[in-house]
C-alpha cells in the first residue's frame, strides 16, 4: 500500500469539502492543518473512518498577542504510521468548546486537563471542571501567559530571607583588610 | 562510648544516652522518593558502597521507620503525603534533605507547584549539599547524622511537637486545609 497516494488523495477530498486554511507536513509522516472551529468534529469523525483511530493527545497553547487559545488534536494512525494534527483557534477571552469525547471518549482527561491549566470550558464533557492535578487553586489557571509564577510563589510558599547587604559588606571587609595587609 | 560518673547519678540522661547510642546505630530509612536525589540511593545501598555495614536499611512501611529523606524538590500535592507520612512516624524521627531544593527551592524557585522551602512545614535535622549528591557524601551524611542521633542533638521531632501550631500555620497557609482528596477511591 502507498501510504503517500493515499494522503494526498485525502487531503484533496479535505481541501474539496471543508474550509482549510493551511496545510503543512512539518516532519516526514506528519500531516498538520489549521480548520475553522466549526468543522472540527466532522474532521475528527472523517479521519477516524479513515484509520486514525488513536487520539494521542489534546493540547491547548496560549497566543496572548493574537487573543486566541489555539487547540490542538493528534491523530495516530497504526497502519501507516502518519500522525495527523487538527488544529483550531478559539476567542481568548469567553473561551468555550464543544467537546469531542462522543467522537475519542479518551479526551475526557485531556479535556479536563485543559481546563484546569487554561480555563477553556467544554461543553459536553460532564466532569470538566472537577479538579484533576491542582489541588485547592485559587488563582487563574497556570499555563495561561499572563500568570505570573514568580508572583504567586512569593505570595503563596514563605522565602528564605537573605541579608544581602550584610554580606555584600562583609566581602568589602574583606577586600580591605587584604589591601592593608599588602601594603604593610 | 563515654559515660562520666555524673552521669550514672543522673538516671534520666544516663539511660537518654545508652538509648541514643542504640538509636544511632541502627538506621532504617523510609523509601519515599520524592525527587531526582533518589537515583543516588541504589548505588549507595548496592555492593560498592554497601550502606548496610553503617547499619542503615530500607523500611518500606513509615511506622517502622527512623528517617525520612526528601530527595529534591517537592510539589505541593505531594508534600500533604509526606506530611502524613511524617506524623504517622513513630517518635523518634529524623528528616534528612537532600540537595538545593529542600533548602531553597533551587531552580523551582518560581514554579506554582513547588514549595520553597522544606523546614517550613516539617522539621529538617540535616541538609545534604550536592545536586545530586554523591554516594559517598550520603554515607557521610548518614554517619554525620549518626554521630547528632549519638550525642542527642537530633531533636527535629522534639520541635515539632513543641512548635506544632506555627508548623500548622505554615502548612495551611500554603497547602489549604490539609485533606486528601482522590476521585479515584472514592
Amino acid at each position: 500500500m502507498n501510504s503517500t497516494n493515499d494522503t494526498k488523495e485525502l487531503i484533496s477530498i479535505l481541501e474539496q469539502s471543508f474550509d482549510i486554511k493551511d496545510f503543512t507536513t512539518p516532519k516526514k509522516n506528519e500531516i498538520s492543518i489549521v480548520v475553522d472551529q466549526n468543522n472540527v468534529p466532522t474532521i475528527l469523525t472523517y479521519l477516524k473512518d479513515k484509520g486514525w483511530k488513536q487520539l494521542s493527545l489534546v493540547t491547548c497553547i496560549d497566543w496572548i498577542e493574537e487573543n486566541k487559545f489555539e487547540l490542538a488534536y493528534v491523530l495516530f494512525n497504526w497502519t501507516n504510521g502518519i500522525t495527523f494534527l487538527v488544529k483550531t483557534k478559539i476567542d481568548r477571552k469567553n473561551p468555550e468548546y464543544i467537546s469531542i469525547i462522543d467522537i475519542f471518549p479518551g479526551a475526557r482527561y485531556y479535556e479536563r486537563d485543559i481546563h484546569e491549566f487554561f480555563g477553556v470550558k467544554f461543553e459536553g464533557n460532564s466532569d470538566f471542571e472537577k479538579p484533576l492535578f491542582l489541588e485547592l487553586w485559587d488563582d487563574k489557571p497556570p499555563m495561561r501567559k499572563d500568570f505570573d509564577p514568580l508572583e504567586y510563589s512569593k505570595r503563596k510558599f514563605p522565602d528564605r530571607k537573605y541579608d544581602v547587604e550584610l554580606s555584600k559588606n562583609a566581602v568589602k571587609e574583606v577586600i580591605k583588610e587584604g589591601e592593608i595587609n599588602e601594603r604593610t | 562510648m563515654n559515660i562520666f560518673e555524673e552521669d550514672l547519678n543522673d538516671t534520666i540522661t544516663f539511660w537518654e544516652k545508652i538509648k541514643n547510642i542504640f538509636r544511632g546505630k541502627s538506621l532504617w530509612m523510609l523509601h519515599y522518593c520524592t525527587g531526582c536525589g533518589a537515583v543516588e540511593l541504589p548505588p549507595t545501598m548496592t555492593a560498592r558502597y554497601d550502606m548496610e555495614r553503617l547499619g542503615m536499611g530500607p523500611m518500606a512501611t513509615p511506622r517502622q521507620a527512623d528517617v525520612l529523606l526528601i530527595t529534591g524538590y517537592l510539589s505541593v500535592k505531594t508534600l500533604r503525603r509526606v506530611i502524613y507520612t511524617y506524623e504517622q512516624m513513630m517518635t523518634p524521627k529524623y528528616v534528612v534533605g537532600f540537595g538545593s531544593c529542600t533548602l531553597n527551592g533551587g531552580i523551582y524557585y518560581d514554579s506554582y507547584a513547588v514549595i520553597n522551602r522544606l523546614d517550613y512545614y516539617i522539621p529538617v535535622d540535616l541538609y545534604l549539599a550536592g545536586c545530586m549528591p554523591r554516594p559517598e557524601a550520603i554515607m557521610n551524611t548518614f554517619k554525620t547524622l549518626e554521630n547528632m542521633i549519638t550525642k542527642g542533638e537530633a531533636n527535629g521531632w522534639k520541635k515539632y511537637v513543641e512548635n506544632y501550631d506555627w508548623y500548622r500555620n505554615n502548612q495551611i497557609r500554603s497547602l489549604g486545609e490539609v485533606y486528601v482528596k482522590d476521585e479515584f477511591h472514592e
